[in-house]
């Protein structure tokens, strides 16, 4: 199972939820067996890493995950003679009457980070209508990653969000939630 | 696969060249400080290339690649190198050479791996035009950055010959 862990970052952009899940099959089909000691979460970096590097990385996250909706490519909407994208007027891409612009999809809404790759690991976010974002990092072969996530998110949906005694983004210390997500991870 | 915009920073964190194509950035006139070059493409208008110091989405991309750098370094180790990231409507290729001077480059979604073709240009275009060059500084304080004709023309003529004429995807 080469997944590595789960974050769950609340919308003010707190760490609610952190888990590293065991990686010694991973470690041992999934790279070419070139990799150091690997740690916690199957990266050579994380033997080290503290709760509160994952406190500190959470945060980084969140402002970075701001900062990419923000630099997305606006093009004037008058240029729009490019056929790879036809024209589509669209309120997504309009904001005011002096600087109408439009995005290079204009018929999707913009979003931050949806998916990171490095040379040893894969990175997919899946941020609820809400704004609780989930961090999954899986090994960069891993397929459907989406899918996965989408199904952490019924899980989170079900066992935490339907819990009387979670408050919304506090921390979640739920048992139900920790049997659905192992059985969901490992039994698939 | 089109490309969007490319940027330079050298190690000082300084943005030492960028470039934006079919750029409309709202309050920043695409005006360019130079005659631009000359554009082979037909759908590329005129290069938009403002001043360094103008605006601050350079400042933006390079905390966010800074950023997400350190953070892939702490997670996978020092071993472990940042090579994209991908949102609904762009992606960001980064490509950082050993001498710390990181290229990164915004395409659209569905482009491919650019970790060569970034190399490409650091080692036949950077190198070739901007190390080499006698009269080009060492350092790039206060943000002068690379102004050199070469260049940008080279650059140019890469993407939009190289990159931007790529076969599409089939599944686009």
């Amino acid at each position: 199972m080469p997944v590595f862990a789960l974050l769950v970052i609340s919308k003010a952009g707190s760490l609610i939820y952190h888990r590293t899940l065991p990686t010694s099959t991973s470690a041992s089909t999934s790279s070419s067996g070139s990799q150091p000691a690997t740690g916690t979460l199957g990266l050579p970096g994380t033997t080290s890493l503290t709760t509160n590097d994952y406190l500190v990385l959470a945060g980084t996250f969140h402002g970075v995950h701001a900062i990419t909706k923000n630099v997305t490519p606006k093009f004037l909407a008058n240029s729009a003679s490019s056929s790879d994208h036809p024209p589509a007027p669209t309120t997504n891409g309009v904001t005011g009457k002096a600087s109408s612009f439009r995005y290079p999809i204009p018929d999707a809404p913009v979003t931050g980070i949806e998916s990171l790759e490095s040379s040893f690991f894969k990175l997919t976010v899946f941020q609820s209508l809400t704004g609780t974002k989930f961090l999954l990092f899986t090994d960069p072969s891993m397929p459907n990653t989406d899918g996965l996530i989408r199904g952490i998110y019924d899980r989170f949906a079900d066992h935490v969000c339907k819990n009387p005694f979670w408050h919304i983004d506090n921390p979640i210390r739920l048992d139900g939630w920790e049997r659905a997500l192992n059985q969901f991870l490992f039994r698939r | 696969m089109v490309v969007f915009a490319f940027y330079v920073f050298d190690r000082h964190a300084e943005c030492i060249y960028k470039k934006r194509w079919q750029d409309a950035l709202p309050g920043a006139p695409a005006t360019s400080l130079r005659p631009p070059s000359q554009s082979t493409v037909a759908n590329a208008p005129a290069p938009a290339r403002q001043s360094l110091k103008s605006d601050d989405d350079a400042k933006l991309i390079f905390g966010t690649v800074y950023s997400l750098r350190n953070m892939v370094r702490k997670l996978g180790g020092e071993d472990d190198s940042f090579l994209s990231y991908r949102t609904s409507q762009y992606k960001l290729h980064y490509y950082e050479t050993p001498t710390n001077i990181k290229f990164v480059m915004l395409t659209d979604v569905k482009a491919n791996s650019m970790r060569h073709a970034l190399q490409q240009i650091y080692v036949n275009i950077y190198v070739e035009y901007v190390v080499k060059n006698a009269l080009s500084p060492a350092e790039h304080p206060g943000g002068i950055g690379v102004d050199n004709e070469l260049f940008e023309a080279s650059l140019d003529v890469f993407v939009e010959r190289v990159l931007n004429t790529q076969p599409p995807d089939p599944r686009a």
